[in-house]
């Protein structure tokens, strides 16, 4: 009786909880660090669409300063529609193009990839406690097939020239 | 004082017209499913994991000695080159009398993450190279790369030179320092290997994205403008189905892969300066010595002229041809224009060195 009461983990140490209870620390740290990278993700994202909307005033401006050379008829609405998608597509590849999108691009998603990375984590917690195994191993056993597969591979085709050399004979 | 705007008639007849054509739209075209991209009859003739070695079926009676392999892009698959029988690129070559075969890259899943360039080049590539060599009783083939797939062909081609007798590169990613495009501003500014670390294969959704900032106005609006407008002209719509479906149905990149094309490519430049590696195996364009043929075009916003023609001028070919067309990177291998110039002058090329 006392040995049972006095270690009451024993009981639950086959279930969920426990290892879910060992991991709970972990969940609550990728917790914190997500709501952390979401506040940097915003920058960028807030930026991302400072750099369209910019991009979209500026070339809208272009437009309207050609507007009044286009007649307003059935037959120049084909002309007009031409300008403005020239315009907005010039303007839009140019900001594209830039270093200044690239780099606000290349941060953005690499934010995401965090948050990503923060919620594999989590899963992985999740999945460690109903034993069944996590990203890191799952990708091992891929690394492993990937392995086994071109070593059969190159032994297949060492064994093919052999035969191809053998018949040839 | 009275004062009234006037707008033409025609306006609003043309704006009514128009919204009649968007409601009627439904009625009109086909649900993609009931789309196949499949045109031209071809036989299933060797199978790697998820490629497919498929050889189309003779169109005439007499064939050019040496066989021809296409290696298309590793983004969306390659239909395109067959998407219509007045259009095809693989059709045009068959008509021609090309004993004509391609590669079906497959569709990566999860566990094919680890797929790297030695895997395409050495494994997949290399695989095709042989079955065809033995099904035709030929020592050389002749080898077609397209974009991302020439990237591939010719890592294949400098490695192997002894299994191409002619090489043909279509719009090729080499020099990812001079390329202009916006894929390229985008593949220099990406931390690839958190990238790949995270996630894996490349999704489609970020090809997509990557699709969708390349003259967005044009491809997002203008071109679905234009396909209400022609909605009652059948020949039209089935064709713009066709294009639209084999571009929403891109396959995922393998991880490894991907970050190798990157890296070497774009943000490092490796393979023009012959300092790239494949399976541990060094790549040196000099060792491209056969027949070569390279084809730009001007209007390519997907790989930049200036990131195709520096192949022309580094290869160790004596016999070799670089020509541009006005075009762009679809409009080389699917429009009037490939069909009336840039086939038969790659027909007219490669029939004289089969």
């Amino acid at each position: 009786m006392h040995l049972m009461s006095s270690k009451p983990q024993a009981l639950t140490s086959t279930g969920p909880m426990r290892a879910f209870a060992a991991n709970s620390k972990k969940v609550t740290t990728e917790l914190i660090e997500i709501n952390e990278d979401l506040l940097e993700f915003n920058q960028y994202l807030t930026e991302y669409y400072k750099q369209l909307s910019s991009a979209w005033e500026v070339a809208q401006k272009k437009v309207n300063l050609k507007a009044p050379e286009v007649p307003h008829d059935v037959e120049q609405i084909e002309a007009f529609k031409r300008i403005w998608i020239d315009i907005f597509d010039n303007d839009f590849t140019e900001l594209f193009d830039s270093k200044k999108f690239g780099e606000n691009y290349g941060k953005l998603v690499s934010k995401e990839l965090e948050l990503t990375k923060h919620w594999n984590n989590i899963t992985n917690v999740v999945l460690q406690s109903v034993n069944l195994p996590s990203k890191e191993e799952i990708d091992e056993v891929y690394k492993e097939l990937h392995s086994l597969k071109k070593r059969v591979g190159k032994l297949e085709l060492e064994l093919k020239k052999k035969e191809m050399k053998k018949n040839a004979q | 004082m009275h004062s009234e705007s006037k707008i033409d008639p025609k306006i609003i007849e043309e704006v009514l017209k128009f919204s009649k054509n968007v409601i009627d739209a439904p009625k009109l075209v086909s649900a993609p499913d009931e789309i196949s991209l499949e045109v031209t009859p071809h036989d299933t003739v060797h199978e790697l994991d998820k490629t497919r070695l498929l050889h189309y079926r003779p169109l005439t009676e007499k064939q050019h000695k040496t066989p021809l392999l296409i290696s298309y892009a590793l983004i969306n698959r390659y239909h395109i080159l067959d998407i219509q029988p007045e259009k095809s690129w693989v059709r045009n070559l068959l008509e021609q009398g090309f004993d004509l075969y391609m590669l079906d890259w497959g569709t990566p899943t999860s566990m094919d993450k680890y797929l790297d360039f030695d895997d395409y080049v050495n494994g997949y590539l290399d695989s095709a190279v042989e079955h065809i060599k033995n099904e035709s009783s030929n020592e050389k083939i002749s080898l077609q790369g397209y974009c991302t797939g020439a990237t591939i062909a010719t890592a294949y081609t400098a490695l192997h030179p002894e299994s191409v007798k002619n090489y043909i590169a279509t719009a090729p990613v080499i020099d990812g320092w001079r390329d202009t495009t916006v894929i390229s501003n985008l593949a220099k500014h990406m931390d690839v290997e958190k990238m790949v670390d995270t996630i894996g294969n490349m999704p489609p959704e970020f090809m997509y994205y990557c699709f969708s900032v390349l003259k967005p106005f044009e491809q997002g609006i203008e071109k679905y403008v234009k396909f209400f407008k022609n909605i009652d002209n059948k020949k039209y719509v089935d064709n713009f189905l066709r294009v639209e479906k084999w571009l929403g149905d891109t396959p995922p990149i393998p991880g490894e892969l991907f970050k190798q094309w990157i890296k070497d490519i774009y943000q490092d430049n490796l393979l023009i300066q012959n300092k790239m590696y494949v399976g541990g195996e060094h790549i040196d364009l000099k060792k491209i010595d056969m027949p070569t043929f390279t084809q730009i075009a001007v209007g390519d916003h997907l790989v930049s002229p200036e990131c195709s023609m520096p192949l022309h001028y580094a290869i160790g070919s004596e016999d070799k041809t670089l020509r541009m067309y006005p075009t762009g990177h679809v409009g080389m291998i699917a429009s009037s224009l490939s069909q009336k110039k840039v086939l038969p002058e790659l027909g007219k090329w490669l029939a004289e060195r089969s």
